[in-house]
């Protein structure tokens, strides 16, 4: 490994390819870590460092220093791609890439401090990124497979490129949003069950423009910002119901919800909170039944959820539809900001009760701002992966 | 059968319809902000010239339009009444459908009908420069074309998001001579003190109007125009009512629905008023009138019917009128001239005694509606527009359901030239459909001010 370079001139990004992403997964098997062989039996073929290189031509004039890894891990990917601004600083000790590869060049990128990590894989590889950067260092993936989970992957590899390419020279100025990490079960997932589990919440960088186009929105491009006006309204609404128990859902929209009463929610739990004061964390169903037995009005504030759109996925199994029932469908506020809304132009219901998923009705009320709401129809989804 | 129903100029009303008379019970008196007393006309005379605050209480149902302001507005009025066969046709309905096409003044809207009048008054006044907001830029066009005319300066305050979004209508203003700030800018404590706690907002009419309104408060050879809401301007509207009158008479009809869109109310103020006071009066009970809102900022039908101020700051008296909350911000639809939070303390009134009714849309079924519109009467009409054309048709094709052969007359009240980019948006799959959650908006006790009603 070489030393740590003094100090960049330009912005430094991490790269790393994961190159067996995926192919587990295509050929029937339950993730590819180790199964590498077998997949290339059963006719896998890799495509990420192909979805990789595509990013990486157009940002071959772009103003980064890359550090990269060994190999097809990325040196071979920005080789092909005609980068020449890099170093290798992590080599694969094996024949083949596992998941400690990624998470130990990326364990060697915070060492030497890099101002972003740009990788390309799966959810899996997210989660192994997510592992070692935490929300210090933002990420950004390129999607090496179909359809990703989780909302730190660009739309497309070339998607990915025009998000970096707003970075002028200077300082890190690419506008960053909150991304989640989402931990999808695969074995379930290929019996055509989507279950989702939110697994962190990472900082990532966007695009305000390309998701609004020409529209006249002004306030929908900064998603921090859209973010702040639903947590005051909110905050607002719940000082004017002091009888009412809120159980507010994960993620940092409800998040900021507590924040506007000083107070730090458990991120990827549910928790309770009435006038103003936390009365219960991290609760489960039995608690929440408790809770219900206790409480004459209560009240679900969740967001929406991943790329996939899921509003109250089989993920949050701690909503049971025994709970959801006793709350009542009309007593569940459901927030996004309008930029997540565009991101994810399906969402669906999947409380695991096709009943009171109906119940639902054909459109979802879905605050997006300060007083300001957004209509958006319903997918029936119960079970389908498309 | 006639498709264009059209005036000879001397038949340009020479007065207009004052509805304040024909009102069964008088109107709310505005109050005055700071003191909460009925405001008199020496509160009003700091911004507006007296004989426009005559007309905003004036109990004479017919007032005289000066023949100077007469000469300007036969530029291109009496505007054509058609009848929509081609739309009827395509609906396959058994209704008559004729709309009154204000597109054809100078600025593409209704809104020249009142920025004449109100640029003459302040002339003959001896004003030398008005203040105004603009939301879209259809009033700030208007009014930059009447102070032309009768050779006043003109300061336009543009909302923010539409000062970088529409660049034409600027241009507009910039050709007829006037100044157009974004807002909110510094050249206002209203407009300072807004970005000192907000550096990037979109802005907003409210905002727009306190910048406007303290500009001519603090200029002395200056005066404040309004675009809409007061009921001077409504009663300038009335000549699109008067001579849609004559012109159904003319064709021997009658509406059993008059339909417009509503932002302040102005426009649909215009169409309605001389119906409204048939109904007032008796005769033609059955008239169903409508006003049509956005759901993003449905004043009429989720709105408190109270008193509250005009604009953020607080500066204008308090009108009695539906309000959202003078703080309410609406989304940003691309009709952008229907995002107010208040609306006309008349319409208001008719609304609640219900004269007339009300009723919202959301932005891609108006979009639709526009388009079924362009594609067989050929006009483009204009966002705010395009939510009386929604309604026009839905009534339409109730008829088709029920047989029933109603006359429907809708205010076209102006053209979409400049909102191509609109239009683009709604084929793109990027409109959204805004929603107030009334309840919970409710529940977070709306900031209005405590007045006694
Ligand atoms: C074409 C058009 N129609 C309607 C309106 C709404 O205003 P009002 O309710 O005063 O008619 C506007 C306002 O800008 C407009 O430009």
């Amino acid at each position: 490994m070489s030393s740590p370079p003094q100090s960049f001139p330009r912005i430094t990004v991490g790269f790393l390819v994961n190159p067996i992403a995926g192919m587990g997964g295509a050929v029937g098997l339950k993730g590819t870590d180790g199964l590498v062989e077998q997949a290339r039996i059963r006719g896998a073929v890799a495509h990420a460092p192909g979805r990789a290189k595509e990013a990486m031509v157009l940002l071959k004039d772009a103003p980064f220093r890359f550090l990269t890894c060994s190999g097809p891990m990325g040196e071979d990917i920005l080789r092909d791609a005609g980068i020449s601004g890099f170093d290798v600083v992590y080599s694969s000790p094996g024949a083949e890439t596992s998941s400690a590869d990624t998470r130990e060049a990326c364990r060697v990128f915070r060492s030497i401090g890099v101002d972003l990590v740009l990788f390309c894989g799966g959810d899996g590889t997210a989660r192994d990124v997510f592992d070692t950067t935490g929300t210090g260092i933002p990420l950004l993936g390129i999607p090496a497979g179909v359809k990703m989970y989780s909302a730190v992957f660009s739309l497309t590899p070339e998607a990915a490129a025009e998000i970096l390419l707003q970075q002028g020279i200077g300082p890190l100025s690419l506008p960053l949003r909150d991304a989640e990490v989402v931990d999808v079960d695969e074995e379930a997932y290929r019996l055509g069950e989507l279950r989702t589990r939110l697994y962190g919440i990472a900082r990532s960088p966007y695009l305000p423009g390309l998701v609004q186009g020409t529209k006249v929105v002004f306030e929908d491009r900064d998603d921090d910002r859209a973010r702040a006006g639903i947590a005051r309204f909110l905050a607002e609404v719940m000082e004017g119901t002091p009888e009412i128990l809120y159980i507010l859902g994960p993620g940092t929209t409800t998040g900021a919800i507590a924040h506007e009463f000083g107070l730090e929610k458990t991120l990827l739990g549910f928790d309770a909170m009435i006038k103003g004061r936390i009365v219960e964390c991290d609760l489960n169903e039995s608690s929440m039944l408790a809770l219900l037995d206790q409480y004459a009005h209560v009240r679900l504030v969740v967001s929406v959820i991943g790329a996939q759109g899921a509003v109250l996925g089989r993920g949050t199994q701690q909503v049971s539809p025994q709970v959801l029932r006793r709350i009542g469908v009309s007593q569940v506020i459901v927030v996004a900001t309008p930029h997540k809304l565009t991101e994810t132009p399906m969402l669906f219901l999947d409380t695991g009760d096709p009943g009171l998923d109906a119940g639902f009705g054909e459109f979802l009320q879905i605050i997006t701002g300060y007083r300001t709401a957004q209509r958006k129809r319903l997918k029936r989804s119960t079970g389908s992966c498309q | 059968m006639h498709t264009k129903i059209l005036l000879d100029e001397e038949h340009l009303p020479k007065r207009w319809y004052n509805i304040l008379a024909d009102l069964p019970t008088p109107l709310d008196p505005p109050l005055h902000p700071g003191t909460g007393k009925p405001v008199t006309p020496e509160d009003l005379s700091p911004i507006f010239p007296m004989e426009l605050i005559r007309q905003e209480m004036s109990p004479q149902k017919m007032i005289d339009i000066p023949e100077e302001v007469r000469d300007i507005l036969r530029i291109w009025r009496p505007a054509p009444l058609y009848r929509a066969h081609r739309l009827e046709a395509r609906l396959k309905t058994p209704a008559r459908i004729y709309y009154k096409y204000e597109g054809v003044s100078p600025a593409g809207s209704h809104k020249p009908n009142t920025a004449v009048a109100q640029a003459y008054y302040n002339m003959k006044a001896g004003v030398e420069r008005l203040a105004t907001e603009t939301g879209a830029g259809q009033w700030g066009s208007a009014l930059a074309f009447a102070t032309k005319v009768f050779g006043l300066e003109c300061t336009i305050y543009m909302v923010r998001s539409s000062y970088a979004q529409k660049p034409y209508r600027k241009s507009m203003m910039h050709v007829w001579g006037a100044e157009c700030i974004p807002s909110p800018s510094t050249k206002t404590k209203a407009g300072t003190a807004v970005l000192e706690h907000d550096r990037d907002t979109p802005g907003s009419l409210g905002i727009a109007i306190s910048e406007a309104v303290e500009d001519a408060a603090t200029h002395a050879n200056t005066n404040y125009s309004l675009g809409s809401v007061l009921n001077h301007v409504c009663l300038h509207q009335t000549v699109i009512g008067l001579e849609a009158m004559e012109q159904m008479a003319q064709v021997e009809e009658y509406p059993d629905v008059v339909i417009g869109c509503v932002g302040g109310g102005s426009n649909f103020a215009g169409i309605a008023f001389p119906f409204a006071g048939d109904k007032l009066k008796g005769s033609h009970k059955e008239t169903e009138i409508i006003a049509v809102e956005p759901t993003a900022c449905p004043t009429l039908t989720r709105g408190l019917y109270t008193y509250d101020y005009g604009d953020v700051a607080g500066l204008t008296p308090l009108l009695k009128m539906f309000t959202l909350g003078h703080d309410f911000v609406p989304p940003s639809i691309h009709a952008g001239g229907l995002r107010y939070h208040g609306a006309s303390p008349i319409v208001s009134k008719l609304v609640q005694e219900g004269t007339m009714t009300a009723t919202s849309c959301y932005q891609t079924e108006v979009f639709e509606a526009a388009q079924t519109f362009a594609q067989t009467e050929g006009f483009i009409v204009a966002p705010e527009t395009s939510h009386a054309v929604r309604v026009a048709i839905d009534k339409a094709l109730e008829c088709k359901k029920t047989g029933e052969e109603k006359t429907i007359l809708f205010n076209c009240s102006g053209h979409g030239d400049f909102d191509m980019s609109a239009y683009d948006a709604y084929y793109a799959g990027k409109l959204e459909d805004y929603e107030y959650p009334e309840q919970l908006i409710r529940e977070s006790l709306a900031r209005i001010p405590k007045i006694p009603t």
